[in-house]
């Protein structure tokens, strides 16, 4: 099995440029029409909550979407069209950060070279990165925001071997 | 017209249903292929299923593999609606007995011209 130690890291196989133009995609189709990722970074919230995709392949990490609860709680409102007094809870987040991961995780994975498997959608705290130079982030915001969009390599594991898979 | 929607994202079954719902379609949802497999079980035959790919329990392919092989819903027009956009996964999707693929992100537009080649836009929205 190849680990991200041994593949091309991510930073050889993708540009931000390319990750932006994914966004530009699903921003409007999913979150809503003349809504988008504007890539001009604002301070980082105190909190923050992540839902990433892995990617299983020749390159292996994940793609990883990280916002406030705020925002993740704003961007649920839009893609599941809710107005008040419809109140979204806390599934409804985890599932369409979730989607907008895995629809940008999707996007990400049909750009990189060979064939790869999509996991499922997962929210909570992000994976811990791997190297340094295999990491691709697009740090922006929405809406005045805070968001990122960052495409990682597998952390090693702890013992230095190779990660099962 | 009916259309079974097939996705483990709520958000995502909201969107397409939404979409379809405007267009006419009288709308089932499904959380995975199994459950899929069950409405179409309890005699609810679709026109259309619009399947995801990745989805815990049974995958989208499984779901194509599974309705492909029961002749009673040979009519059914099964459409992936994936992120999976590489040419190989389409051509296993088609293979499979899928008769149309729409790849995520897709706008309403997308998704109505896909119904129009597929011959499932209702009249009111053609005119």
């Amino acid at each position: 099995m190849t680990t991200s130690q041994q593949a091309q890291p991510i930073s050889t196989l993708l540009d931000p440029a390319t990750v932006q133009a994914i966004a530009d995609e699903v921003w409007p189709s999913l979150v809503g029409d003349g809504e988008a990722f504007v890539p001009v970074p604002v301070a980082p919230p105190a909190a923050v909550v992540s839902a990433w995709v892995d990617i299983v392949g020749p390159w292996t990490g994940s793609v990883v979407l990280t916002c406030s609860p705020a925002t993740a709680q704003a961007l649920t409102e839009n893609v599941l069209m809710t107005r008040p007094p419809t109140v979204v809870d806390d599934e409804d987040v985890a599932d369409a950060l979730g989607e907008l991961a895995n629809v940008l995780g999707g996007n990400i994975k049909s750009v990189l070279p060979g064939e790869s498997r999509l996991g499922l959608p997962r929210i909570g705290t992000a994976p811990p990165r791997g190297r340094l130079d295999d990491v691709c982030a697009l740090v922006g915001q929405w809406r005045g925001n805070f968001l990122t969009i960052t495409v990682q390599g597998t952390a090693p594991h702890p013992s230095g071997t190779e990660v099962p898979q | 017209m009916r259309a079974l929607v097939i996705d483990d994202s709520r958000a995502m079954r909201r969107i397409v249903g939404t979409i379809l719902k405007d267009f006419g379609y009288e709308v089932r949802e499904a959380g995975d292929g199994r459950q899929a497999l069950d409405v179409l079980e309890e005699g609810w035959t679709p026109d259309l299923c619009c399947i995801d790919w990745n989805m815990p329990v049974m995958d989208g392919l499984q779901f194509v593999f599974a309705v492909r092989a029961n002749p009673a819903l040979r009519q059914v027009t099964l459409m992936m609606v994936t992120t999976e956009s590489e040419t190989g996964q389409i051509v296993k999707a088609l293979a499979a007995g899928a008769h149309e693929y729409l790849i995520k992100p897709f706008t309403a537009d997308a998704l109505r011209d896909k119904l129009a080649l597929l011959g499932l836009l209702p009249e009111q929205v053609t005119a």
